[in-house]
């Protein structure tokens, strides 16, 4: 089912971010060596909801499009959650940065059905999209090294 | 989707709050039902005009010491109670959509824009500041500062339960008066949640007072000689034959607010993608249960392509508007506030087919309410074709999800259209042109003008503005304008011999 009401995508946003933190304390725990860039990331997840409330009940009113701005299909953006046990490293980097790119794709989608009518809220949804996409390229880096 | 969990659990009676105590009224009792479930969620008393007096009275015994405290000791008050207010966000919200219906997003953008009051009235030291000249004369100077009056009543609608208060109550205070204000008893909750956190903010007793009822205690309100204005919303037949004509009588200070009528204006050149939500957003957002919803939407131009084009997406989106509880937060439109309302909607849309409208959506049958809830105070949106001027529902306020298409053949016929309305509230253009949008500023006789906004709400520190038969008064409620009705000019002039 599509989501239209600001409420329900910020509880979508909130949810890919509260999985995706998962997975990287997660992968923190399991892959030491890159452990203090998965648990930046897991803390940077934390920020993005802070940030993304922040703009949420910053700016809602009923002069905006709270019920109306939005056409989201949630199961374009959903992932599997943590790599199993006997997933390798480069495995393991390749799935984050996937699901990395279908997070950043869900900002953007929503940040421009709702741009206009939403006032700061696609801005701060692109922004963390925006992070996400630094993010894939931290992720490709750690790829590449040993 | 997830349903939100309610934050009223238990059915209270509520009490008055009156001198700085929680009061059990004398008045029968009421039942306060959420429109949506059919539930039982509070009982309010019918105050006496006695318990009004007693309030009155315990405001008018705090007045002394509230107005000698300084305006920056006041404002910190208000800024524990802005910090109240963000601590239980959610809770007030949720609150909103139990006992009026709203949805979550419409109740969470009410608390912000109550809140936002609360913020505007912190800046009170500045405010309220008088302004010198020295040097009127050689060696005299002559200086205006503002004082405030003593106890000021309010009197709140339905709709909005707990941002109308706020519209002018922090002012009061803020100012150095003291409010006794008067919830609809149809949506009390929200006040007597509110009136907590002011007592936990640190008011002094007797400063905000909370007196439910009806017709009784607005009557001791209004003869009541120590109140010295009142800051009313309401219908317009109340707020000019009663509140405004007795207010004139008593010598009271007056806002009233009343009903309205609103145009929304499509011009051919209008982004159609960006006006389609905006549309569904003014008519159907709150279910058409505030006074600046969106009523008739004029359609302008011969152009009959875009017309029917313009329309049929209007129609199509208002068809997906997904109706039901509003704690669900896939839910776009909520149930109206009571079986009674829903039949007075009801009414005038059989009015509207009897003067020959055509109707495109019937929002009496035929919609689907997302989840296990009674059909009781539901209604879908109804859409009318073909609607002319003369039409009842072309010209009284329906305050519920219908709209009436009218058409005018430019943008001159329409502005005269508009301005044929007895009211004057919230009328709005959507177009990409400046000079059209220019024009309608300009010669539209309305207090609020939406230019590609189609709820057109000014934010706290701007005035709350009306016209005609949507206004009675002369200042208006938010901002400067606020803590200029709450507040006497005393102009001094001086020399020193």
């Amino acid at each position: 089912m599509k989501l239209h009401t600001a409420s329900e995508v910020i509880s979508l946003a909130k949810k890919l971010e509260n999985e995706s933190a998962k997975l990287y304390r997660d992968l923190s725990r399991r892959y030491v060596k890159d452990g203090d860039v998965f648990t930046a990331f897991a803390r940077e997840n934390e920020a993005n909801i802070v940030q993304i409330e922040r703009a949420y009940y910053g700016v809602i009113t009923d002069a905006i499009e709270g019920g109306f701005a939005f056409d989201i299909e949630p199961d374009d953006y959903t992932f599997e959650g943590v790599p199993s046990q006997d997933t390798s490293r480069s495995d393991a980097l390749d799935r984050a940065s996937a699901i990395e790119e279908k997070i950043s794709r869900f900002y953007y989608d929503a940040a421009r059905q709702s741009d206009v009518l939403m006032a700061d809220i696609p801005r701060a949804f692109r922004l963390v999209a925006k992070k996400r996409d630094n993010r894939r390229a931290r992720l490709k880096a750690l790829l590449n090294s040993p | 989707m997830a349903l939100l969990e309610e934050t009223i659990k238990e059915v209270r009676t509520i009490k008055n709050f009156i001198g700085g105590e929680w009061v059990e009224s004398k008045g029968v009792i009421q039942d306060v039902i959420n429109p949506a479930t059919g539930k039982l969620i509070a009982k309010v008393p019918i105050s006496t005009g006695d318990e009004m007096n007693a309030a009155v009275k315990a405001a008018r015994e705090a007045f002394p010491g509230w107005r000698t405290t300084p305006p920056v000791a006041r404002a910190r008050c208000l800024f524990r109670l802005k910090e109240l207010l963000e601590q239980n966000f959610e809770e007030l919200s949720r609150i909103q959509t139990q006992e009026h219906g709203k949805t979550i997003d419409e109740s969470r953008g009410e608390t912000r824009r109550g809140i936002e009051n609360v913020e505007t009235a912190c800046g009170i030291p500045t405010l309220m500041m008088g302004y010198n000249l020295e040097d009127i004369a050689s060696g005299i100077d002559e200086y205006v500062i503002r004082q405030p009056l003593g106890v000021f009543g309010i009197i709140a609608p339905f709709n909005f339960p707990f941002m109308i208060p706020l519209w002018s109550g922090p002012y009061a205070v803020a100012t150095g008066n003291c409010v006794v204000v008067k919830p609809s008893p149809e949506v009390p909750n929200s006040q007597m949640r509110l009136a907590e956190l002011i007592e936990e903010a640190g008011f002094p007793p007797g400063v905000w007072n909370v007196v439910n009822g009806e017709r009784e205690v607005v009557n001791a309100m209004l003869d009541h000689r120590d109140i010295k204005g009142i800051a009313f919303v309401g219908r317009t037949a109340t707020a000019r034959d009663v509140i405004y004509k007795r207010c004139g009588e008593t010598g009271k200070r007056v806002i009233a607010q009343g009903a309205a009528k609103n145009f929304m204006v499509i011009m051919p050149d209008c982004n159609v993608e960006r006006t389609i939500p905006a549309m569904m957003t003014s008519f159907f957002g709150n279910t058409g249960q505030r006074c600046l919803s969106g009523a008739n939407l004029l359609i302008v131009g011969e152009d009959e392509k875009f017309y029917k084009d313009f329309l049929n997406q209007v129609i199509d989106a208002a068809k997906k508007i997904v109706i039901g509880y509003g704690l669900d937060e896939s839910v776009q439109m909520g149930p109206v506030r009571s079986k009674d309302k829903k039949e007075r909607i009801t009414g005038d849309i059989e009015s509207g087919i009897k003067e020959g409208a055509k109707l495109r959506l019937d929002g009496r049958k035929g919609f689907k309410i997302t989840g296990s809830y009674p059909q009781t105070c539901f209604l879908g949106p109804t859409i009318f074709e073909g609607v002319t001027p003369d039409m009842k529902i072309a010209r009284e306020e329906i305050f519920g999800p219908v709209m009436s298409v009218m058409r005018a053949k430019n943008l001159d016929e329409a502005i005269t259209m508009c301005n044929a309305s007895q009211y004057g509230n919230g009328n709005a253009i959507f177009t990409s042109s400046g000079k059209s949008a220019r024009e309608f500023q300009y010669r539209v006789v309305s207090g609020n003008i939406g230019i590609n906004i189609g709820i057109v709400a000014p934010m706290a520190f701007f005035p709350f503005s009306g016209m005609k038969d949507s206004f009675f008064g002369i200042l208006h409620t938010q901002g400067q304008e606020a803590a200029r009705f709450f507040t006497e000019s005393k102009f001094v002039i001086q020399r020193w011999l």
